[in-house]
């Protein structure tokens, strides 16, 4: 038995060796640096030399820093958000687009819709920095309703609204995509049957594109979730003195924190912290919409 | 009148007149920042500072990008995030193409061992490990080099399991067919695996390729000498912090737009190419497993 199972490695023993790198690659760039955060988060701030063990101070620390919870805060209140409406406009924009007759105009509008998703968030500031300027598009708008121009990238009130809508900006065309592929799907025969029944279209979009939307909405679902802490990029791109104290989400807390600042301790104690609140919005939302039964 | 598509229902009329408003809304609230922005890199700097909406340049010209591409030096960016971008993605698919060749391989032994060792990278996003990144990075001396924003990513969980795929729906019987011909492993690998792998491999390049051009995070953890900076690390300086770095000149509205115009074409033109293999990706990604 051990002979036999010896000489399929040596048949396989060259594809072993092309497969020594590529194990090498995601022991160092993968596994270790998610072990090394989590040794780090319990050893003290020190970027070089050895750095000594410390208990659980660096979580102390973190939970007592109100920078922290601030962008806990901000966060939560941003990530869910968004999780939400990219769930539910996508969705709607794709059911909408579904009873649009003219194919040309529907698929216009989906390649419209999409290409902000291929946009680096930087263009996306770009095209906020246009739009919401002081004699922008926005203020224009506004102008036409007499109320006073508003300078919007330095008001804080609006600092979460403005990220939050980049964010429906560039993404519902994306996820509207992902559910127009499962309705395209969707065979004629099922319509057809629910016809001859004398089910309106009303009660078509009900009774079969929504349930056979169900594995889509779920994968999406899911997909959000891991992403509800993980904003950076926008956040990156858009922060400045007058709106940090609302947009600073966590991982940016963590990048200035343990890359900007060196405290390394402090930061990965941190992204531990998220990647604990991460697993457990994931959890709670796989329970919320059931998606490991069926 | 005869509906034109017999075969299929409508809604009631006063949703569908709300149906077509949405449609409009979206077009425009889509469409028009895009023109405005387009339109702005395409003004005079005095017109692209002056008030009012600005959707059709009068007159038209490239003064802005010239400004901006040879002034303001956005070719070096440019050419640097082509570089790592194109590069990372070449190494990105011939890897992940091999891995997942070699996790096809039916009597592999450890086969299931190893699939998981991959896969199993899926599951935390790599953001949450931004510090243990950063820190392997610096010691292996790849911090401030293009070498390091080429090596990271240089496979991932998510293309080796979508490769592993497209070679598992290839039919045994051709690959013992060019094996009786006399074909050597490798010649099989290459003539009949990645051959009708195209789209698959079309479509992990294109979404690399995407994922590395606009790529803000590892870029900021890993390069702190701003002359090494890709270009929308550049793009968020030249848009917000340009003004409080001291000895630069003013940069007008239309270099500015001229600069995200130049960060945004080259994956727009890649898409109207290549819009098939991204509905694949998109395709993909829905899939629940």
């Amino acid at each position: 038995m051990d002979k036999k199972l010896l000489g399929r490695m040596k048949k396989y023993k060259f594809l072993y060796f092309l497969f020594l790198p590529i194990a090498v690659y995601f022991a160092v760039f993968a596994y270790y640096p998610f072990i090394k955060g989590i040794l780090l988060s319990f050893q003290e701030n020190r970027l070089i030399g050895n750095r000594p063990f410390v208990g659980t101070s660096n979580y102390e620390a973190v939970l007592s820093d109100p920078d922290f919870l601030q962008s806990v805060k901000n966060s939560l209140i941003i990530g869910l958000t968004d999780m939400v409406l990219y769930f539910v406009l996508s969705l709607l924009l794709a059911l909408i687009l579904n009873e649009v007759f003219s194919a040309l105009l529907r698929k216009t509008t989906q390649t419209i819709a999409y290409l902000p998703y291929l946009f680096s968030w930087s263009v996306i500031g770009g095209v906020w920095a246009l739009v919401f300027d002081l004699r922008g598009m926005a203020n224009l708008v506004l102008g036409f309703f007499e109320i006073e121009p508003v300078f919007f990238l330095a008001e804080p009130a609006l600092a979460r609204p403005l990220v939050i809508g980049m964010g429906v900006w560039r993404s519902v065309g994306y996820f509207s995509l992902l559910y127009a592929v499962a309705i395209v799907a969707i065979g004629p025969s099922l319509f057809e049957a629910a016809r001859i029944d004398g089910a309106g279209r009303l009660k078509q979009i009900r009774k079969i594109i929504l349930p056979a939307l169900r594995g889509t909405m779920k994968t999406i679902a899911v997909f959000l979730a891991i992403g509800v802490l993980t904003h950076f990029d926008e956040i990156y791109v858009m922060v400045n003195p007058a709106n940090r104290q609302r947009i600073r989400t966590l991982l940016l807390y963590v990048y200035e924190t343990g890359i900007l600042n060196f405290k390394t301790g402090t930061a990965s104690a941190g992204a531990a912290l998220v990647m604990a609140g991460t697993l457990i919005i994931t959890a709670a939302t796989r329970r919320l919409i059931k998606y490991d039964k069926e | 009148m005869r509906p034109r598509h017999p075969k299929r229902d409508q809604v009631p009329f006063p949703l569908r007149i709300l149906g077509s408003s949405v449609v409009v809304l979206v077009i425009l609230l889509m469409g028009l920042p895009m023109v405005n922005v387009l339109a702005v890199s395409l003004s005079e700097a005095g017109a692209s500072d002056a008030p009012g909406l600005v959707l059709f340049p009068s007159p038209a010209t490239l003064q802005g990008y010239f400004f901006i591409w040879n002034y303001v030096d956005l070719r070096g960016p440019f050419l640097n995030t082509l570089y790592v971008s194109v590069v990372g993605t070449l190494i990105h698919v011939i890897l992940s193409s091999l891995a997942g060749y070699i996790l096809t391989q039916q009597d592999l032994p450890f086969r299931g061992l190893m699939t998981s060792f991959v896969l199993l990278t899926m599951t935390v996003p790599s953001e949450l490990a931004l510090i243990g990144i950063y820190t392997v990075n610096k010691d292996l001396q790849l911090v401030n080099t293009y070498a390091g924003l080429i090596v990271n990513g240089m496979i991932s969980g998510f293309s080796v399991l979508l490769m592993r795929n497209y070679f598992s729906s290839i039919p045994t019987s051709l690959v013992e067919a060019a094996r009786i011909d006399g074909c050597s492993e490798f010649k099989i690998f290459r003539r009949v695996y990645l051959h009708l792998s195209v789209p698959g491999i079309m479509t992990i390049g294109t979404l690399e390729l995407i994922r590395r051009w606009n790529n803000i995070s590892l870029t900021v953890a890993l390069i702190s000498d701003m002359k090494k900076w890709t270009l929308p690390v550049v793009l968020r300086w030249i848009l917000f912090d340009q003004t409080s770095t001291s000895g630069t000149e003013y940069i007008f509205n239309n270099a500015k737009m001229a600069a995200v115009v130049l960060t945004a074409l080259p994956l727009v033109i890649l898409y109207f190419f290549a819009q098939r293999f991204f509905t694949a990706g998109a395709l993909l990604g829905s899939t629940k497993g």
